[in-house]
């Protein structure tokens, strides 16, 4: 589903990222992790191309990103993104942050974005909250929102850019469940991470970044149980 | 004797000024409106022009700001009305002169207005916007430009009764606005403080209840 050849990403003189190649199959879980700056995120910002590619290939689907003849808008519409920091649209209700894409990236008729955005929001639990605006909902409550607003583009892909580190600790579990039950599903996801319980527990495979380069990777029993490189054993022998 | 003609002249009933500075009034309603109008539109082109990553419209923008804001609007009236006919054999109108002058002046600060607050707009607004596969265009029409309206409205309300107030300088090329009128009041009968008062309070009128609308959409907008 996702294919990384050779990516490197630079900014200015700054190497970020040094080389990374990955392959993620369909259905999979990846969960990336790794110390603050090992370009985890900005590896994850590359793979929907929000960030440049300095060299190097990405392939999503049968997508060559790299390739200038891509229409990344395209790609992009069935690649979700879900952010730190939510980024909902304020000035629009729930419901309308959902269907925005549908309706002028998709072109679907109203009545059936309404549709699919309502069934989305029972689906994340918020089926009341249609109407309301970002600013009234908690943290837990935005991310699920935005996680709604992903899947009502339908796709192939999730990507998850720290999706709880801006959330207060009580809130993180319901939009962990949430990404529990879309992995169920069967949904492709990389997401990077600091939770190590739904590594261990709902990914398929862990990759352990840092200093721009993929240190260790492995199913989460192998990282987390039996670290083989050093830099792992000391990163989870402080975390865990 | 001196006294009494001052006495004379100074009891000029009001009713008399009002229906002459009431003639340069909509003179004045007209220009601004039109001028702010077209301000706004020019002023959005050229700010979004300044925060474009094409080096061309940048720098087209910049120097369109530059110019305009860093030269006096009496001069850029001057120069559409007197300079562009011996030039370019173009002949405005007094009227359309100062609805052009205020379109470019007020164009230039409505564009520096337009860039910081689109500029201010998290990142993560747009970000949000492309990962569901919106085009550059479109994040900008329905995320980012709805969002930076309204942090555009307190300055551009400032904006708006500083361009007013540029006006009143375009009786110079006999633009029959408010100061044109009150002064022609004044050479006619020789009565000088009440038109002046008259003239102050025809802008007050304008900008008075101005603010007071600008604060209700203010706050209905929670800016």
């Amino acid at each position: 589903m996702i294919k990384v050849q050779d990516l490197h990403k630079s900014f200015g003189s700054f190497e970020v990222l040094k080389g990374i190649d990955v392959e993620v199959a369909e259905q999979e879980v990846v969960c990336v992790v790794g110390p603050s700056g090992s370009g985890k995120s900005t590896f994850l910002r590359c793979l929907n191309m929000l960030e440049d590619i300095t060299s190097g290939r990405v392939i999503i689907g049968d997508d060559d990103l790299t390739d200038p003849k891509t229409n990344i808008n395209m790609v992009r519409s069935e690649v979700g993104m879900v952010f730190q920091h939510f980024n909902l649209f304020p000035h629009m209700t729930v419901l309308e942050n959902v269907t925005l894409g549908p309706l002028k990236v998709r072109r679907v008729s109203k009545e059936e974005a309404n549709k699919t955005a309502r069934d989305l929001l029972k689906k994340v639990g918020l089926a009341d909250k249609a109407d309301v605006y970002p600013e009234s909902l908690s943290g837990g409550q935005k991310q699920r929102v935005a996680i709604a607003r992903s899947l009502a583009m339908n796709p192939k892909v999730m990507l998850f850019d720290e999706p709880t580190s801006a959330l207060d600790p009580e809130l993180i579990g319901e939009v962990l469940e949430t990404m529990k039950d879309l992995a169920k599903e069967g949904m492709t996801m990389v997401v990077v991470t600091h939770e190590m319980g739904f590594a261990r527990e709902v990914g398929n495979r862990v990759i352990f970044m840092d200093e721009g380069i993929i240190m260790e990777e492995n199913t989460p029993e192998e990282i987390f149980n039996n670290p083989q490189n050093p830099r792992t054993q000391a990163f989870l022998s402080k975390i865990l | 004797m001196i006294g009494l003609i001052l006495a004379e002249n100074w009891f000029v009933p009001f009713t008399d000024i009002i229906p002459i500075v009431l003639e340069g009034f909509w003179v004045t309603l007209e220009v601004i409106i039109a001028g702010f109008f077209f301000g706004f539109i020019i002023g959005s082109i050229f700010g979004l022009g300044r925060l474009s990553n094409n080096k061309f419209i940048y720098g087209i923008s910049s120097v369109y700001v530059e110019v305009m804001r860093g030269t006096p609007i009496l001069v850029q009236l001057l120069f559409i009305y007197y300079g562009l006919a011996a030039m370019i054999d173009v002949n405005f109108s007094a009227l359309t002169a100062g609805i052009l002058a205020i379109t470019v002046n007020a164009g230039a600060y409505i564009a520096e207005i337009v860039r910081g607050a689109v500029y201010s707009i998290e990142k993560g607004q747009s970000e949000a916007g492309r990962s569901i596969g919106l085009t550059k265009a479109q994040t900008m029409r329905y995320i980012i430009w709805p969002q930076a309206i309204k942090r555009m409205i307190p300055p551009l309300g400032n904006q708006f009764i500083i361009s007013l107030k540029d006006t009143s300088l375009f009786s110079i090329i006999a633009l029959h606005e408010i100061v044109y009128q009150g002064r022609q009041y004044i050479t006619t009968t020789f009565v000088i403080a009440q038109p002046y008062i008259t003239i102050a309070i025809a802008y007050l009128v304008i900008t008075i209840p101005f603010s007071l609308l600008l604060r209700r959409v203010e706050r209905r907008l929670d800016v």
